[in-house]
């Protein structure tokens, strides 16, 4: 599979081309298949084995006679179902977004130079980056940061605050201030959790909403853009009214009228958003896969005896990834703002560590302790910003046609 | 002709949108436990009576003992003839409580709207004649600051600066200042203020990109050869043919924001108007208001994405009627 030196200016995998009307046999999505079934029997072992008061990791360690290697490094995890999910498009991103890259390495060099123009985008994609890792190895590091209501309001490192506003204040005191220590590097919050591994557990939710959410999004958006460009006629004009009923839909309100009758979730939030947000993508795909339908290599294709669910998956979908992928970076940043409003209003999953319940937990205290609120809030801030930029810097790179920003 | 019959259907579809939407909405009601009953039962059990029977009797009360179909009728002609209940929670009809809000709601949305509505493409177009100098650098960087910064968060700390560190305008929201006063005017100016950062950055950025290719183009040689003074020239020029592609995203991005980040900018500053009263209506579980104010951002928002293909229209004449 690791491109081996090429002979020729590009390569060709002809065995592709072999049978091209049967079913999906890239080599990527097999290998996608293959990594899933370890995923899905650890998640089939969770929901029949495994009781509801345990964790999977203990139980699985106790079934497999491994409990002490298990116990050494820290494996004691209970993974919840959106803990499945979210493995399972991480995998979905390997195996069709970073592998392809690696395989190949001309065009990923073409459009690594036009994207490192955009410097901002560069800072950006370094940030998320960072949020990424820690969003993945932080919760297996850091415990989940616990109370202690000796410890609340401490400042963060180099600051103080008045001796009066802590309850026992962790580091030095000099002339009646508080100074902060590195044992909490950002400080801790009125419950005395520590802010900083509070905002690393917080990473791992913004990440969840952001792959999965945007998966979701992907696959119902490509799927409703291109058959109803490929197919036209009525199909295209029924999928198109369904669209304009999914883009007038007020998400937010509605949302909350569900969170009203069925209770708030971390899941429920990702069904709703990504079943309500699909809209803009379907009709951004469609409108992009319509010009690459007039294009002569697809009837070209038709006449070899191509079916149509070929033609999208072999020509229509590769050649509108470009817009598709940049169309999604720009529409995370909306999901993340989502989630940290609903859990600003206290109306989130309470169970969730997210940014946006820390900011609300810290809005009483804002006068003397304006950190807890600061911190997740530049954290969430900083996201959104990259992703912008990311976004921003993306459409420039990837789309030839597009006017680019660095091409003065 | 063909322009009327376009707009008719247009108008029709938007009903038939709306229909769809209030369905949906009785589906999903009808599928979920109420929590009046529930209260009601455990009211009940509380006072040592009989759960069922009290859950029977605040069906009965709300009408839920009929067939669904029965139900489905008279939700959709309560909606269609604007009786959608009564408010326990505010002690009076949900329409009353909902014009009510509407009126706080309309104080702060009117200026907003109309400072983004200047402001947004006269920056723009500032910018992009003034491209890769400084100023056009601070004015991108603003747009990028202004819809990446968390609206509430960006709320909370202006509150913080001016309203506990400065004291310059109050804390607490007071509803008993006339309209057209200084005081309301004050109190206004931050919600006003953060929502007009949050809107403005994408209207921007559109104004500035497209006025970006109307600088060079031949019409403004000929009028540079002529003479036109700069002023004229981008006055009449370049706003103009700018003014078409983004008037169609205008209106889209406002209404998101409409929908979104107010309710959050009034919970923040203690405003009563929709978005806090469809709070208030979740926290203290009032089924009537929430579905009230839900239906009316369901109404806002069907009316506002009719108002953008209408406009459309008006602003472009060379659309063609024929492809819908």
């Amino acid at each position: 599979m690791p491109p081996e030196k090429p002979e020729r200016f590009d390569q060709v995998d002809w065995t592709e081309y072999a049978n091209p009307t049967g079913w999906q046999r890239s080599t990527n999505t097999r290998y996608f298949l293959y990594s899933t079934v370890p995923v899905l029997a650890l998640g089939l072992y969770d929901w029949l084995v495994v009781g509801p008061r345990e964790a999977t990791f203990v139980r699985l360690g106790a079934d497999l006679g491994l409990s002490g290697p298990f116990q050494m490094i820290g494996l004691t995890h209970d993974p919840a179902g959106i803990d499945y999910l979210f493995v399972g498009t991480l995998l979905l991103f390997v195996w069709y977004l970073l592998v392809p890259l690696y395989q190949n390495p001309r065009m990923t060099r073409y459009y690594w130079t036009r994207f490192k123009r955009n410097r901002p985008a560069l800072g950006g994609l370094g940030w998320l980056f960072l949020v990424f890792a820690g969003g993945l190895i932080g919760p297996f590091v850091l415990n989940t940061p616990s109370q202690d209501i000796l410890t609340a309001h401490q400042p963060p490192a180099f600051t103080s605050v008045d001796e009066a506003t802590v309850p026992l204040c962790v580091g030095e005191v000099e002339n009646g201030r508080c100074y902060g220590t590195w044992e909490h590097p950002l400080g801790t919050d009125n419950t005395g959790r520590d802010v900083f591994s509070s905002i690393i557990h917080g990473m791992t939710i913004s990440m969840q909403i952001a792959f999965i959410t945007t998966s979701v999004v992907a696959v119902i958006g490509v799927s409703v853009g291109t058959v109803a460009a490929v197919s036209g006629g009525w199909v295209d004009e029924g999928l198109m009214r369904v669209v304009d009923i999914v883009l007038s839909f007020p998400t937010l309100p509605f949302y909350l009228l569900i969170l009203y009758s069925f209770g708030a979730s971390l899941s429920m939030f990702i069904l709703v958003f990504a079943l309500f947000a699909w809209g803009g993508t379907a009709r951004y795909v469609r409108s992009k896969a319509l010009s690459v339908s007039e294009a002569e290599y697809i009837n070209e294709s038709r006449l070899s005896g191509a079916s149509t669910s070929y033609i999208i998956r072999r020509h229509v979908i590769p050649n509108t990834a470009s817009s598709i992928i940049t169309q999604l970076t720009l529409l995370i940043p909306v999901f993340l703002l989502a989630e940290a409003q609903i859990a600003f209003l206290g109306l989130g999953d309470s169970d969730v560590p997210s940014w946006g319940q820390l900011i609300a937990a810290g809005r009483t205290d804002l006068a003397f302790a304006p950190w807890i609120v600061l911190a997740p809030g530049i954290a969430l801030f900083l996201t959104i910003l990259a992703f912008t930029f990311v976004g921003d810097a993306l459409l420039d790179a990837l789309d030839p046609e597009a006017k680019t920003e660095a091409d003065r | 002709m063909r322009y009327y019959r376009y707009i008719g259907t247009r108008v029709l579809w938007a009903f038939v949108v709306a229909f769809i939407i209030v369905t949906i909405t009785f589906v999903l009601l009808s599928m979920s436990p109420d929590p009046s009953i529930q209260q009601a039962a455990t009211q009940a059990a509380l006072e040592g009576g009989d759960p069922q029977e009290a859950t029977d009797r605040q069906e009965k009360l709300r009408g839920l003992d009929e067939p669904l179909h029965v139900r489905y009728i008279d939700y959709m002609t309560g909606i269609a003839t604007l009786e959608w209940g009564w408010s326990e929670y505010r002690n009076q009809p949900v329409t009353k409580a909902l014009w009510g809000s509407l009126y706080y709601t309309a104080q702060y949305s009117i200026p907003w709207t109309i400072l983004t509505l200047l402001f947004g493409p006269l920056i723009g177009v500032y910018s992009a004649a003034r491209m890769y100098s400084w100023k056009d650098h601070v004015v991108t960087g603003i747009a990028f600051l202004g819809f990446s910064i968390p609206n509430f968060f960006f709320a909370i700390v202006l509150l913080l600066v001016f309203g506990v560190w400065l004291d310059w305008v109050p804390v607490a929201y007071r509803t008993d200042v006339p309209v057209v006063s200084l005081e309301n005017a004050i109190q206004l100016a931050l919600p006003v203020f953060v929502l007009v950062t949050g809107s403005i950055g994408g209207i921007l950025r559109v104004a500035r990109n497209e006025s970006a290719e109307f600088q060079n183009a031949d019409f403004m040689k000929t009028a540079k050869a002529k003479g036109v003074s700069p002023l004229r020239a981008y006055a009449y020029h370049v706003m103009r043919p700018t003014l078409v592609p983004l008037s169609t995203t205008v209106v889209g991005q406002l209404l998101a924001m409409f929908l979104g980040a107010s309710l959050l900018v009034e919970v923040v500053f203690g405003i009563p108007g929709l978005g806090r009263t469809t709070f208030d209506a979740l926290v203290a579980q009032d089924t009537n208001l929430v579905l009230g104010s839900v239906l009316l951002f369901t109404v806002i928002g069907v009316i506002g994405n009719l108002i953008e293909d209408i406009v459309f229209t008006i602003v472009d004449p060379r659309i063609s009627y024929d492809d819908r």
